[in-house]
């Protein structure tokens, strides 16, 4: 595959144009509803340490968003705000377990966030970032290879942080060790969808834009299977619907009106 | 006083060092509280140095540094002001010795620019 | 941000000083020495830094929510970025000055789980500002801005404080402040030179945060609430200028600029006096003040729940790692 080195060539092959673009939607948006969820946690961590250091791995998913967000505005796809603040549900390419909620209640209220939820959730949601960009650093797209060599700089450091949580949470009490295990389990029958690649999968992977689907199913369960303890022997399932199909749950439309309550109420105006 | 620290607590005191570059000191941060050296070492960079740049960086628990007590700073760090014979205050004489000779005494700047030596 | 305000906690009889001890003592603050955690220090000047550090820490964690409303909310991608930067911030400020405050407590054997339940109990108090709603976006402008503003005045003014680890966290804090004022700034000015319903939001939240800013840095004399611990933190050389002098530096840095955007304050009487070189405004009501610092402000009992939810749901969390992880 010949590598493509602008916008403006890719755009000339139209399957290449719309492969790519449904691609780079999935990093934007997986990268975005993720660290909206990480921004509700800010001062309600378990420890305020913590929270200072979740805080900055938040920030730093969101500059990835934003990276992602300026490929696609170069890709003609519109201005990286509002294809951050103002695409529906159904536009929107996230897997669906990245936008359940915390826990119970909101930011604003009674916030019953699960740790135990974010520790598994982040570490499944690092470990598959981690083997997807260093698919798309061999990318036929020379902006998306340069754009995923960078983010895995930063990346390596998130992945370090929720590996030694879930770590050492599943080698602590009882009572640790059953709401890591039940969150895992949970995991398996929501995560599915993550490790799809949409209807254009197969073109991506014949047009040098990614690996395939089953290539980075199985190095993300190879990762996974060494960092936690019991691995459900049940495949993985897609429960919450498919969010590389734009299908998606309430918990994605609460996301979207608070992440865009301001920016709706004037769209035209400089903020 | 002594300090009451609970030995079986999430709130260990952590003390943080780092290094800036490859040149420069190990110097100290601040603490913090974590359970362990691995979440103290994890979370250390994020709390202290979010806007510099970090080489290294080293967490030692708080109740395994010696430091002074409060006497011993008071007792130990007070010298008196006869030792110049340790320091080059103490030969500042040879500079004009040496000029009278025509010659330039071996100061620091002068020493230290020996690190490059002529190729022959 | 700070701000002390006498509250009750940690009275006690104050024991017969060792008089040759605080003549030393006092001798090092004048000659501005620094005073170390393990150093020999009165009672009085313990029980000072802790009522005043343990609360300015906590203001920090408690002034990080009503920020933090807006974070999520934040209408494009950089106002995202740059309102988490600036609450993580807060959370690090806190962080910093709890240290201090706890390594100040660790002789009596509380820590970090103490100070979350002194607060929760409402023996520690948080500051006044913390305790307002926040209804707009252009509250978080005016938070940064002014709020922010408000603190950087009196946070500045303890940069030479005697006691050396608070000093040295000021450092840490001032140097972040700047970005922090400038963040501010950049919000306000967007809205200011905005649209019509812009600049009406931004008017808006100045008018409902006005007389908070101006309790922001506590009754000119004790007279106003009963009790303020002014002359003990500069009897102690921790901070340099009363109450009312910060204020006024307050005024005198933030109300010509208020006015240059074409803001009104909700004072007609507000106005520099050149005479007494002093500006002249109407005080807030003093005694709402003191109705809002011991937690009956308007989302006094919310904010403090938020705190206690995030404490006390997250407690498995720490009882999990309190003993050493195997590995």
């Amino acid at each position: 595959m010949t590598a493509i080195e602008t916008p403006e060539q890719a755009k000339q092959d139209r399957t290449y144009h719309e492969a790519l673009v449904d691609l780079v939607y999935q990093f934007a948006d997986d990268d975005f509803i993720i660290s909206f969820r990480g921004s509700e946690w800010l001062g309600l961590a378990p420890h305020i340490e913590e929270d200072v250091a979740f805080s900055s791995i938040t920030q730093n998913t969101m500059g990835h968003a934003f990276l992602f967000y300026q490929l696609l505005e170069e890709l003609g796809e519109g201005d990286a705000n509002s294809l951050a603040h103002d695409r529906r549900p159904s536009e929107r390419k996230n897997a669906v377990y990245f936008e359940k909620k915390n826990g119970q209640g909101t930011y604003l209220e009674e916030p019953y966030y699960d740790w135990a939820l974010t520790v598994v959730r982040q570490y499944l949601y690092e470990t598959f970032k981690k083997v997807k960009l260093e698919a798309a650093a061999k990318s036929s797209y020379q902006p998306l290879a340069a754009t995923a060599q960078k983010i895995l700089m930063e990346q390596t450091y998130h992945l370090a942080h929720w590996k030694m949580w879930v770590t050492q949470l599943q080698h602590a009490t009882q009572e640790a060790k059953v709401r890591i295990q039940s969150r895992v389990e949970e995991a398996w029958k929501e995560f599915g969808d993550a490790l799809e690649l949409g209807s254009k999968a197969i073109d991506m992977k014949k047009l040098g834009l990614l690996c395939g689907e089953d290539e980075l199913k199985q190095k993300w369960l190879q990762e996974v299977e060494q960092h936690v303890a019991s691995v459900p022997t049940t495949p993985l399932e897609k429960c919450l619907g498919n969010g590389r199909a734009g299908e998606h749950t309430e918990d994605l439309k609460q996301a979207i009106n608070t992440l865009s309550e301001v920016y709706q109420s004037d769209r035209e105006a400089v903020w | 006083m002594a300090d009451k620290e609970k030995i079986n607590t999430f709130y260990k005191k952590y003390e943080v060092f780092s290094k800036k570059n490859d040149k420069s000191p190990v110097q100290h941060q601040f603490s913090l509280l974590a359970p362990n050296a691995e979440m103290a070492l994890n979370i250390a960079q994020e709390n202290f140095m979010r806007r510099e740049n970090v080489i290294d960086v080293w967490v030692v628990p708080r109740n395994e540094i010696r430091s002074m007590t409060s006497e011993e700073r008071k007792q130990w760090t007070k010298r008196l002001d006869n030792k110049d014979y340790r320091t080059t205050k103490g030969y500042g004489y040879l500079r004009k010795k040496w000029r009278e000779k025509e010659q330039g005494m071996l100061d620091e700047k002068e020493i230290l620019s020996w690190k490059e030596v002529k190729k022959k | 941000m700070y701000n002390l305000v006498e509250h009750g906690i940690y009275t006690k009889e104050k024991p017969e000083e060792d008089q040759e001890k605080y003549k030393e003592f006092m001798a090092r603050i004048e000659a501005g020495e620094k005073i170390e955690a393990d150093d020999w220090m009165p009672d009085e000047y313990r029980q000072t830094l802790i009522k005043l550090i343990s609360m300015h820490g906590i203001s920090e964690i408690m002034g990080a929510l009503p920020e933090k409303e807006w974070v999520p909310k934040a209408p494009t991608l950089k106002r995202k970025l740059g309102i988490m930067a600036k609450v993580q911030d807060e959370m690090g400020h806190g962080q910093l000055l709890l240290r201090v405050a706890e390594d100040l407590m660790a002789p009596y054997g509380k820590d970090r789980g103490d100070v979350m339940e002194d607060l929760l109990k409402g023996d520690l108090k948080f500051h006044n500002v913390f305790h307002m709603p926040t209804k707009t976006w252009a509250d978080a402008g005016v938070i940064g801005w002014l709020v922010d503003g408000a603190a950087i005045i009196s946070q500045t003014n303890m940069l030479d404080a005697s006691y050396g680890p608070y000093q040295r966290a000021l450092q840490r804090i001032c140097a972040e402040e700047v970005f922090h004022a400038q963040h501010g700034e950049a919000i306000i000015m967007a809205l200011a030179e905005g649209t019509e319903e812009q600049r009406k939001m931004l008017q808006d939240a100045v008018n409902r945060w006005w007389p908070a800013l101006l309790m922001f840095f506590g009754p000119a004399s004790a007279e106003t609430t009963g009790s303020s611990k002014q002359e003990v933190t500069t009897k102690y050389r921790i901070r340099k200028s009363s109450n009312e002098e910060l204020r006024q530096a307050f005024l005198d840095k933030y109300l010509p600029r208020v006015f240059a955007l074409g803001l009104s304050v909700p004072d007609e009487t507000v106005h520099y006096d050149k005479e007494q070189e002093r500006w002249v405004y109407q005080q807030p009501d003093w005694n709402e003040f003191k109705n809002i610092i011991n937690n009956k402000g308007p989302r006094s009992q919310e904010r403090l729940r938020l705190r206690e939810i995030a404490f006390k749901n997250n407690e498995w969390v720490r009882e999990a790692l309190a003993q050493p992880a195997i590995s």
